[in-house]
């Protein structure tokens, strides 16, 4: 028993840092209908921003946040700029797949020059012995990543259905021509979606950071698992990207132990292809229905 | 008169001749991983190379002749490799190349050195099969020379620690899913077969996963005392940081990329007490280590003084003398007389983990013997002896054991 708690514990630690990930596809695919392929790039750019400001100039952790978000913000504003909105413009169906993609290389090569290719350490700002929770280990970074993602929904959520720029961007997501006929600035609408997109990548980097190691590839693997978690929960719900990321999570812990190590990824993306095949628009999307 | 322009031309000409020929530079590649997870080896084995070339330059180089080194970055990529390879031997022209320090990487590479009759340094790669792909009887000449403990040495150093001298009856082996970690997990199981033990729980993991719970776990529920590793560095930490995490603390001995900095860094208390099998520890207790150390800590000012790999800059440097002394003795730079030279190396090469006395034979091109690494520890960030014995003994250079005394292994506590 005690053994499922823990690996219970540390699946839903491992999914909650796909979900913080995962977020950031969800916000821009809710304006444009596009995603940012690079996000597990702002993720890592973030955190090696953050390191640089923690370990390089002795800022304080919680201070070093808001600095990372402008950086996020701005780095998402420049990735939608160059390269998504001119394929929108142009109607083009799947260019931004590709510049996405293209700018995550070259923001992956520009870390690797700068930083280096090593993997660093993250120093921990908080204590990094584990505690016990009804008898299974936990780490209070790990606590914090789990805060930090509902924290996000919550604010997505709340943003998105309380406030009047909230419903600009569902408005801008049902029918972009009509919410620019209603007065929509839908292009600013879209930037700004990035812009926060890269936002939540660049916390999320700085989140996870101290528990996964920080260097030029570490967002590779993890922003492809977040894609998953975003394809399972729903590319339009809050609830199903926390959802989402702990089936995943749990899915691979409880595999690797019961099972056996070497496939301990294969239920999850199992997980992906049945979502896909029954329901496409995730297991807490809503699924849209394309008038062309 | 006629006779005295003949003479004087053909002097000149020869004059001209010798002085371009001594102009030109002897090249010697240099492959390895200089960037990505494996690159503290790789930059560290280049960084020993450099230093040897230097000195061996200021000392008037070989045979009248400057040695240049020409780096090439394979990002431990196979095709990288292959890439490298061709464009060394072709368009570089080298006499020999130095390097490989993934098995992978040197398996797919070295194809076309030994096609084109070049030697081939491995100083760190330690795959066991590095050497072997070209051995006689298919192959009458075999041009894949090595430098290294390879993984057939280390294995059996693994077991022999956590099973022999400290009395593990449990072990648990943890590798990654590279061609690295698996063969490395063959050799380690072999190894335990031979003790007659089978470990308790053989468990892999990916490059770049984030969380070691359930392989631990299911260590922790089979009862091991002790986790036997082949990965890197990263990774390693994250075990390191994984039994961190589930409270739960045995000894790690495992290969010698234990002794990674990016392993020990990233792991920080949690990596304290590794051990691992290493042919060279960052201590100068020969002169001539001392002068190694020294140079090097000054040439390239590691972060606290510290050799990221100081095992990969030992054996770096040290594979540039012993070339250099076969080119010497070959009286040439061709490629099967430089090998034959290695293979029956008249003079005796002091290097910095051994001095090499007739290294190699035609059909033994390992340098490294199971006599010759000793066991490192993680402690206070850094790699020292594991054993006070083996520190206080560490100033009488371990010679490679001849076949007949193989036998004869270091005193056992």
């Amino acid at each position: 028993m005690e053994i499922l708690l823990q690996l219970i514990y540390s699946g839903v630690a491992l999914g909650m840092i796909y979900a913080v990930i995962a977020f950031g596809y969800q916000l821009t695919f809710a304006t444009s209908d596009t995603l940012n392929f690079g996000q597990g790039e702002a993720l890592m750019l973030g955190a090696l921003v953050a390191l640089t400001l923690v370990d390089g100039m002795g800022l304080n952790y919680w201070l070093a946040i808001p600095i990372v978000c402008a950086f996020g913000l701005l780095q998402g504003a420049v990735v939608e700029r160059i390269g998504v909105r001119p394929a929108i413009k142009i109607k083009s169906e799947f260019g931004w797949i590709m510049s996405t993609i293209a700018l995550g290389i070259i923001f992956k090569n520009v870390a690797e020059n700068v930083w280096g290719r090593d993997d660093l350490k993250f120093p921990s700002p908080l204590p990094e012995a584990p505690m016990k929770i009804l008898g299974a280990n936990v780490l209070p970074m790990e606590i914090l990543v789990i805060a930090g993602a509902v924290v996000m929904m919550l604010a997505v959520e709340f943003f998105n259905r309380k406030t009047i720029y909230g419903k600009a961007v569902v408005a801008t997501f049902n029918d972009r021509d009509a919410a620019k006929l209603m007065g929509i600035n839908t292009g600013l609408v879209i930037t700004f979606s990035y812009a926060l997109s890269s936002l939540t990548a660049s916390f999320a980097g700085m989140l996870i950071a101290p528990l996964t190691l920080t260097g030029a590839t570490m967002g590779s693997v993890l922003g492809l698992k977040a894609f998953a978690v975003a394809i399972i929960g729903g590319l339009t719900s809050g609830m199903g990207i926390i959802v989402g990321g702990i089936i995943l999570g749990v899915a691979e812990t409880t595999t690797g132990f019961y099972l056996s190590t070497g496939y301990k990824d294969v239920p999850g993306l199992v997980l992906l292809l049945l979502v896909l095949a029954v329901k496409p628009a995730g297991l807490f999307g809503k699924s849209a229905i394309k008038k062309v | 008169m006629i006779r005295t322009v003949k003479l004087t031309t053909f002097a000149s000409l020869m004059l001209a001749a010798g002085l371009s020929f001594a102009a030109d530079n002897i090249k010697i590649g240099v492959t390895g991983p200089y960037t990505g997870g494996s690159s503290s080896m790789g930059v560290s084995m280049r960084d020993g190379v450099k230093l040897a070339i230097g000195e061996i330059n200021k000392a008037g180089g070989v045979l009248g002749r400057q040695l240049q080194a020409v780096e090439r970055d394979d990002e431990a990529k196979n095709e990288r490799g292959v890439q490298i390879a061709q464009e060394l031997i072709n368009k570089e022209k080298v006499v020999a190349t130095l390097g490989f320090i993934n098995t992978g990487v040197a398996l797919a590479s070295q194809r076309f050195y030994q096609e084109a009759k070049i030697p081939v340094f491995n100083n760190v790669a330690t795959g066991s099969v590095v050497t072997q792909q070209f051995k006689a009887p298919e192959f009458p000449d075999n041009y894949i020379f090595r430098n290294a403990a390879h993984d057939s040495i280390q294995a059996p150093m693994i077991v022999e620690e956590a099973i022999g001298r400290r009395g593990f009856k449990k072990v648990a082996i943890l590798a990654d899913s590279t061609n690295y970690g698996q063969l490395g997990r063959e050799d380690l199981e072999k190894a335990l077969t031979a003790k007659g033990v089978k470990a308790v729980a053989v468990e892999k993991f990916n490059i770049k996963d984030v969380d070691m719970t359930p392989q631990l776990l299911k260590a922790k529920e089979a009862g091991a005392e002790a986790i036997l590793t082949y990965a890197i560095g990263p990774e390693l930490a994250q075990i390191a940081n994984g039994m961190t995490k589930l409270g739960w603390k045995v000894p790690m001995v495992g290969s010698w990329t234990l002794s990674m900095a990016n392993f020990i860094d990233n792991a920080g208390p949690g990596g304290e007490g590794a051990r691992m099998p290493q042919t060279f520890i960052q201590e100068p207790n020969t002169v001539k280590r001392k002068a190694f150390i020294d140079a090097y800590l000054k040439t390239f000012k590691p972060k606290n003084n510290r050799i990221d790999s100081p095992v990969s800059a030992a054996q770096g440097y040290d594979s540039v003398y012993l070339l250099a002394a076969a080119i010497k003795q070959a009286g040439t730079t061709d490629g099967p007389k430089v090998r034959e030279a290695l293979e029956s190396l008249q003079t005796k090469v002091e290097g910095v983990v051994t001095t090499y006395d007739k290294p190699f034979t035609h059909d033994d091109h390992e340098a490294i013997t199971a006599n010759i690494p000793v066991f490192g520890e993680v402690k206070g960030s850094r790699v020292v002896y594991a054993y006070e014995e083996d520190r206080q003994k560490g100033s009488d250079i371990r010679t490679k054991a001849v076949k007949k005394e193989a036998a004869k292994q270091p005193a056992k506590k």
